[in-house]
């Protein structure tokens, strides 16, 4: 990675951005000998440069007073975007009133320049910036390093643990793994659709890892009784039932360290002893009832349920998952709470795909990320500098794609409601420039009233499970009338959210329309 | 005329401006390119039409231009003009505010194309 780095930092890239064209090049002339220089004249630009080009980006000097879009506008936008915390930004105005400075600094600016400057100045507070976030990349990469180590071995702990049990129990392993699996997208799938519960990405790392811990009371059961293949006679049952008293106290006398280490073992104790309640009260060993019951328990209990019914026992063969769906929801494993339901019924499709792939794979670099990124950022997911890497080279990608084929790509923002075109894909249309606002009007005068209405109409059919629709459109272009096939994918996001996020497309030109 | 007489002339400070960006190259460069821009030509446009948050635009921008350029006199009539606009409607007539901006922009002007061919005055 240090390598990878290193060829990008050779020579960095300052984007300036200021509508009048003296002011730019000023700046241009005393920066030139050491950076890379990119221009916008207008902060909509500056949008269209960021939104291609933001990860290659490592300072943009900013002017306040333009037309349209001015400097605070481009900087709010930058901060929604999340761009401000990768790529810091430093004002440049003839404006010095305490009034500006403070709002420039409130919305996060690392610098402000006044005029009159001085060459100096401006080089050396440019070198400054720089270094400031370069070293501060390099420290959040130390980090999230440290963080991964320290979450990967708390995580095989727990995983050998549990295999003792499992291995008493004549089991592979494979039920803790898939209790994880389930319990993590339920909880998913739950904080998206109850935010009463204030799930937070890592109090469901914290669940779904305790989880793996739901049975280890059995460590104290009979083995005639736990491999027992016919019904457990009523005495049987009872000691069978221990397993949950005898788990929660073990981790009871587990001695407390303070931290995060004592909320893993609150929450492991809690789905030990209650993860055989039922909503109803007519679980045990308390027969609590509703909420009474903690919500992480309530998850694992029914995460218990779904893969005992799916997974071959020594008293029962395999359900398939729809059988298994269809006596949960029946109410013959007790009774569940309802959003839960629904939540398990949402993600059926999901659940099938994660059960196969968490046959034999441990914790997922997915699952790692998330946390460590949490923990970076206090609650809001940021890119490290790692995820950046990744995105750096998925550019380098589909420029290498794009740079191969006949057909235009491009990226539609939700977030900023703009059409970006791929490098060439603009210049083949006879677009002024690769990224293209999308005004309702824009949408009718390019594709029509009616094959407008069409294509919304068919967006607003697709969903996660289907994402893609094709199809034949005439666009007004710049140069005249055009006919092509255009298909699209919408893109939805992380399973935090599951929200539409935007839409990816090709044009295939068909020939004159 | 060497680079010092047209600072002279245009009322600003050729040390201060030296101070700054260092090489006499640079200045004239910049210098060279100050008739171009097209603030003043802009500002002049929507005075009489009262589109104030243009003219405020401008005439901010213009100042902007002068400081960086070291153009005192200028930057000193259009940072008047730039805080008469500041807010949409202004509170006093501009008119005069822009009198005084135009006088020092034309005799920057004058004086830049007066500038020796070579660039600088050794």
């Amino acid at each position: 990675m240090a390598t990878k780095e290193k060829k990008t930092v050779d020579k960095r890239t300052v984007l300036i951005v200021d509508d009048t064209e003296l002011n730019r090049a000023l700046l241009r002339d005393i920066l030139e000998p050491d950076y890379e220089i990119l221009e916008a004249a207008s902060g909509l630009d500056a949008v269209g440069v960021l939104t291609s080009r933001w990860a290659g980006i490592s300072l943009v000097l900013l002017d306040v007073v333009m037309p349209g879009m001015d400097g605070f506008e481009l900087l709010s936008l930058m901060n929604r975007q999340g761009w401000l915390s990768s790529m810091p930004v430093i004002m440049i105005s003839a404006d010095g009133s305490a009034d500006y400075i403070d709002r420039a600094f409130d919305l996060g600016v690392t610098d402000y320049i006044t005029r009159p400057f001085d060459e100096q100045t401006v080089r050396r507070r440019c070198q400054n910036t720089i270094n400031l976030y370069a070293k501060q990349k390099v420290m959040e990469n130390m980090v999230t390093e440290q963080i991964m180590e320290k979450e990967r071995s708390n995580f095989q702990m727990v995983e050998i643990l549990s295999n003792v049990v499992e291995f008493r129990n004549g089991e592979s392993g494979l039920h803790v793994r898939h209790v994880r699996a389930i319990t993590d997208v339920l909880l998913q799938t739950l904080r998206r659709r109850c935010p009463q519960y204030g799930l937070t990405a890592t109090q469901i790392a914290l669940i779904t890892n305790a989880s793996a811990l739901h049975d280890i009371g059995k460590i104290s059961i009979d083995e005639k009784i736990l491999n027992k293949p016919s019904r457990l006679t009523p005495e049987e049952f009872e000691i069978m039932k221990t397993h949950t008293i005898t788990g929660a106290q073990m981790l009871e006398q587990t001695p407390q360290q303070g931290g995060g280490n004592d909320a893993f073992l609150h929450v492991a104790h809690d789905i030990c002893r209650w993860h055989h309640e039922r909503y109803d009260g007519r679980g045990y060993p308390d027969g609590l009832k509703g909420e009474e019951i903690p919500i992480a328990a309530q998850v694992v209990a029914l995460a218990d349920v779904y893969d005992a019914l799916t997974a071959t026992r020594v008293y029962k063969p395999a359900y398939p998952p729809e059988k298994a769906m269809e006596m949960i929801l029946g109410g013959e494993c007790g009774t569940f709470n309802p959003l839960l339901l629904e939540c398990l019924q949402e993600c059926a499709q999901r659940l099938k795909r994660e059960l196969d792939l968490n046959s034999n794979s441990s914790m997922s670099a997915m699952e790692i990320r998330r946390v460590t990124s949490e923990l970076l950022s206090h609650g809001e997911l940021t890119a490290s500098g790692r995820a950046l890497n990744l995105l750096e080279q998925e550019r380098s990608k589909s420029q290498f794609y794009n740079a191969h084929t006949q057909d235009i790509f491009f990226e539609y923002d939700k977030e900023l409601h703009q059409v970006v075109f791929s490098d060439g894909g603009a210049k083949e249309l006879g677009l002024p420039s690769a990224a293209v606002p999308l005004s309702d009007q824009t949408q009718r005068e390019i594709l029509g009233e009616e094959p407008l209405a069409d294509l919304l109409q068919r967006l607003s059919g697709a969903t996660y499970l289907d994402p893609d629709i094709q199809g034949e459109y005439t666009l007004a272009l710049p140069g005249g009338s055009r006919k092509f096939r255009l298909d699209l994918r919408t893109l939805w996001g992380s399973e935090e959210h599951g929200s539409f996020a935007g839409i990816v497309g090709k044009l295939t030109p068909l020939g004159e329309g | 005329m060497d680079l010092k007489e047209c600072y002279r002339r245009m009322g600003g400070s050729y040390d201060e401006m030296m101070r700054r960006m260092r090489q006499e190259e640079r200045v004239v460069k910049f210098l060279r390119l100050f008739p171009k821009d097209e603030s003043f030509a802009l500002l002049t446009q929507a005075l009489p039409g009262e589109d104030w948050p243009a003219a405020f635009r401008a005439a901010h921008t213009l100042k902007g231009v002068a400081l960086n350029l070291g153009l005192a006199d200028l930057a000193g009539s259009s940072s008047a003009l730039t805080e008469a606009l500041r807010g949409g409607e202004p509170a006093q007539d501009p008119a005069p505010l822009y009198e005084a901006v135009r006088r020092d922009y034309e005799a920057a002007v004058a004086a830049i194309s007066a500038l020796d061919g070579a660039a600088g005055g050794n």
